[in-house]
């Protein structure tokens, strides 16, 4: 129909005059099947651009600073930014966090697969975990865990009242064993909650379907479930290992030296570079976050394969559209 | 002609309301049962029980002379483990009202899903997901995703993967009720299709003109119990009950 | 897309799950703690990596059998000396930090406890943990002896039992720019605020000044933070006038702060011995571990024979010297811990 109306603007669109002044706008002498070859005027919104004007100075005004103000001392920054002790705590942090993260997350799968099990007993212990473990601060179970050998100075399994397998706490857990326990304790309770609310997002008529197919039970979790769950899981759950990495300063309480570790430690060494030591943690931080966030985009893309029916452009793709419908605008304005 | 399905004394019961009130049916292998029934009538809860999606209080599912998803110990009847229950659901297709194709899969994948899952080889079930789709009219869909496609398409999609893995019977819950007026017809057709080519079929649905053309028995219920049953021309035509009455005149109002 | 993609997702994951492997194997040295030394006696160097804070010194030390025979058996069969040291997650120079090579856990103190362990005849290995830490290294077992500028207190003495090493000297920082002076009169913290660590001996001070000048109507503010680092940036963006602290952390940042944006000096000092209070650092064992006697006549046997003012001249830190080594001299009372 709109079709139409555009081929033949002239025929279709002409006013009748009762209609005209039925809208009660149309001044006299006005030809408005002229007025509609024409482009709509878009509204002009003058106080955004006053705000954007005021943001841009005040940016301008900080990014300033970052360049005069000698406090930052640039060079020093430099100076420790690939030091070998920097990156060795950059190193510890990576692999606390890359190691928490894999074990949080199957954990967090098997935590969430008891809550929402018909087994009671289960479904109990479970919830009773998260609670715990989303109450106690993450640096209550880092100094409680630490303090292990005071606790249990031995550890082991075995059948009540039966045969015991024990060892001394402190021969078999580094301090690194710790560290990752203590971090993946607390985040399987988080990473939990994710899973199961991303497994109940998917709706109720998959589990039928897979069931009515015959899919063996397994596999309607790891093929059928779990990749539709992960579209929900994924970005919540990628907020959560960049709530990790950052926890991860947490770690000196087991003894183990991470980025942030590394740079109070050398802060005290060198207290005049405590400023500078602090914007290199500050940096790596935001590269670490920056690298997480892209890696998240794609796989978020990834999961999104048949939620949607076309799938969004990537920033490069944008980019390039952008840019061709600028030169296109401009065209038209030219013209 | 031989029993396909065997239905004996279907009970069932949510909380105080009890859906079912002790059904008897039989469906002859070949044949084409359309179940009707208002809202609320136990007709999907019915179909549902064939494959085990709910389960019985009381009473018995059997296919072929196979009791689904209970076994005998003793003097009762006793529920299979779950393994067993999927493998002899794989001998009974459902289509859904809401299609509830995998949305993450492909359109092939959706239907070479099932029969990978129980062992096939993964070039054979393509191969022979690629041929059901070419049945059901989709053969150039195959790389697309569900939701890229129209409602009538995606419930033919579902009634191949229903197909793939060569059920002895295939039940449908409404399976247009879902879908704008102008797609019923491409599904009633590719479900006419496999009536000719003798399989069993159990449909709930609300099509009467379907009814009366496909049909071998038309069920009536309502109440949890059967009102009526026979062929489309004593049932649809010549309706003994008041009820059945009124619901047809309800339906082709 | 007619390929399974669960299958690369898996691959990605298991690349995933090998990197990281990798990754730990690598870090498997990373851990702060268990540091262990290779020279057990002969000569031990002290001072080293200091970043300027000490000359470093090669002190020669040998094996005295009649202190090693002393020792609890289990200590002799280990064959190691575990000293404690809390200083995460940031040290305390001079006394114990990070070495200028970034990995060395160097300072006075557990200098003092590579010392000992030579005169024991043990190898010595320094652990470093966060200052609550330490005490529990102490109370399981973990670490043989903590050396942290530990003052001795007899509430602490209710857990623990002490050998004496060293005075407890105080001082006053302040910036540069600031030209204030404590003249050893209280009556100059007017109106100031001063940082100092909780729960030790110069907070204790530094609360009674505070108590008696605003007994006078007068005002002084003490403020806290978690670790040095925090104090040095309070006082470099003028949040605090002046920190109360021991003095020989207070000399090590003047020194290295000279050239930098914001020099500090020392505006006055204070004995830690104070009027009333009689501050001592201490080597900390476990009660009746046995270990407090041998530690002690360890350090005796350095202080007799030179090894110990060489290991002070080494920090600079004569004015802290004691006669002796004594354990569980009086310590600061407990009414006023």
């Amino acid at each position: 129909m709109t079709g139409v109306v555009s081929a033949r603007p002239t025929e279709t669109l002409e006013p009748e005059p009762e209609r005209a002044s039925a809208s009660g706008a149309l001044p006299p002498g006005i030809d408005l099947k002229k007025l509609a070859e024409r482009k709509v005027v878009p509204l002009r919104h003058p106080l955004r651009w006053i705000v954007t004007a005021v943001v841009l100075v005040l940016l301008l005004n900080f990014v300033q600073t970052l360049f005069t103000n000698p406090s930052w001392e640039w060079a020093k920054v430099g100076q420790w930014f690939f030091s070998p002790a920097i990156l060795k705590g950059l190193q510890l942090t990576l692999v606390a966090t890359g190691i928490s993260a894999v074990v949080s997350f199957l954990g967090g799968i098997v935590v969430a697969l008891g809550r929402i099990s018909p087994n009671p007993v289960l479904s109990t212990v479970s919830w009773l975990y998260i609670w715990l473990f989303r109450s106690v601060p993450l640096i209550l179970v880092l100094i409680f865990l630490f303090n292990l050998g005071n606790l249990y100075p031995t550890i082991g399994v075995g059948i009540p009242f039966g045969p015991q397998w024990e060892v001394p706490t402190f021969t078999v857990l580094s301090s690194l064993t710790l560290g990752v326990i203590g971090l993946s304790l607390s985040e399987i309770a988080y990473s939990a909650e994710i899973v199961r609310a991303g497994i109940l997002a998917v709706d109720q008529g998959q589990h039928e379907a897979a069931k009515a197919l015959g899919i063996p039970q397994r596999r309607q979790f790891t093929r059928i479930v779990l990749p539709q769950a992960l579209r929900s899981i994924v970005p919540a759950y990628v907020n959560q290992i960049i709530g990790l990495l950052k926890a991860s300063s947490l770690l000196f309480y087991v003894s183990l030296l991470d980025l942030f570790g590394v740079v109070q430690n050398l802060g005290s060494t060198y207290p005049t570079d405590i400023i500078p030591l602090l914007v290199v943690a500050t940096i790596w931080y935001l590269i670490l976050t920056s690298a997480i966030s892209i890696v998240q985009y794609y796989i978020e893309r990834f999961y999104a394969r048949g939620s949607v029916r076309e799938l969004p452009p990537t920033p490069f793709q944008r980019v390039r559209r952008t840019l061709a419908g600028v030169r296109s605008g401009e065209r038209e304005t030219v013209a | 002609m031989s029993i396909a399905i065997e239905i004996h004394n279907a009970t069932k019961s949510y909380g105080d309301k009890t859906v079912l009130k002790g059904v008897d049916l039989t469906v002859e292998a070949g044949t084409v049962t359309v179940i009707l029934g208002p809202s609320g009538s136990g007709k999907s809860t019915l179909l549902r029980a064939i494959n085990h999606l709910e389960q019985l209080d009381e009473g018995y599912v059997a296919l072929n002379g196979e009791l689904i998803g209970v076994r005998v110990q003793g003097d009762r009847l006793k529920e299979r483990r779950e393994k067993d229950i999927l493998r002899q659901r794989a001998k009974i297709g459902f289509v859904f009202q809401n299609f509830n194709l995998f949305s993450h899969l492909t359109v092939l994948d959706n239907v070479s899903e099932a029969p990978v899952s129980q062992g096939a080889k993964l070039k054979e079930a393509r191969e022979h997901a690629r041929g059901l789709l070419t049945r059901v009219g989709l053969a150039d869909k195959e790389s697309a995703y569900p939701r890229q496609l129209s409602g009538g398409q995606q419930q033919r999609v579902a009634i191949a993967r229903a197909l793939a893995l060569e059920p002895e019977v295939i039940l449908f819950d409404e399976p247009t009720s879902a879908l704008d007026p102008e797609l019923v017809g491409e599904v009633l057709q590719v479900i006419r299709g496999l009536a000719g080519l003798g399989k069993t079929l159990i449909v709930v649905t609300h099509e009467i003109g379907f009814a009366r053309e496909v049909a071998d028995q038309v069920v009536f219920v309502d109440g949890g119990v059967i009102v009526e049953q026979g062929s489309p021309a004593d049932v649809l035509s010549n309706p003994r009950h008041q009820r059945t009455r009124d619901f047809l005149d309800k339906v082709l109002a | 897309m007619t390929r399974p993609t669960r299958l690369r997702v898996l691959g990605a994951l298991a690349t995933a799950a090998a990197l990281v492997a990798g990754l730990a194997a690598c870090a498997s040295d990373a851990s702060a703690s268990g540091e262990t030394d290779a020279a057990a006696s002969g000569t031990v160097t002290v001072g080293a990596f200091s970043n300027g804070a000490a000359t470093e010194t090669e002190i020669e030390v040998s094996q005295v059998d009649e202190i090693r025979d002393t020792l609890p058996k289990e200590v002799l069969d280990s064959g190691e000396f575990t000293i404690g040291v809390g200083a995460l997650p940031a040290g305390f120079p001079p006394l114990a930090y990070t070495g200028d090579d970034n990995e060395t856990l160097t300072g006075a103190e557990p200098d003092l406890g590579r010392l000992v362990a030579a005169v024991f005849g043990l190898k010595p290995v320094v652990k470093n943990s966060t200052w609550d830490n330490l005490f529990v290294g102490i109370d399981t077992g973990a670490t043989d002896a903590g050396f942290s500028n530990i003052t001795d207190t007899e509430k602490r003495k209710e857990k623990y039992d002490f050998a004496s090493y060293r005075g407890d000297n105080l001082a006053f920082q302040v910036l540069a720019s600031n030209d204030w002076e404590f003249d050893g009169d209280y009556e100059n913290l007017d109106g100031l605020t001063v940082a100092t660590a909780s729960g030790t001996n110069q907070e204790k001070i530094l609360l009674e000044w505070k108590s008696k000048l605003e007994a006078e109507g007068k005002t002084l503010n003490v403020v806290y933070f978690p670790d040095a680092n925090s104090i040095t940036l309070a006082l470099n963006s003028g949040q605090i006038d002046a920190q109360f602290n021991p003095n020989p952390g207070i000399a090590y940042q003047n020194t290295v702060s000279k050239d930098g944006a914001n020099p500090t000096r020392t505006a006055g000092t204070f004995s830690g011995a104070g009027a009333t209070l009689d501050g001592l650092i201490a080597a900390t064992v476990k009660k009746d571990s046995g270990l407090a006697q041998p530690i002690a006549d360890a350090i005796n046997y350095l202080i007799e024979n030179g090894q110990y003012d060489q290991w002070l001249a080494a920090y600079d830190l004569q004015n802290e010297a004691v006669e002796t080594s004594l354990v569980n001299p009086p310590g600061l009372p407990l009414d006023n811990s």
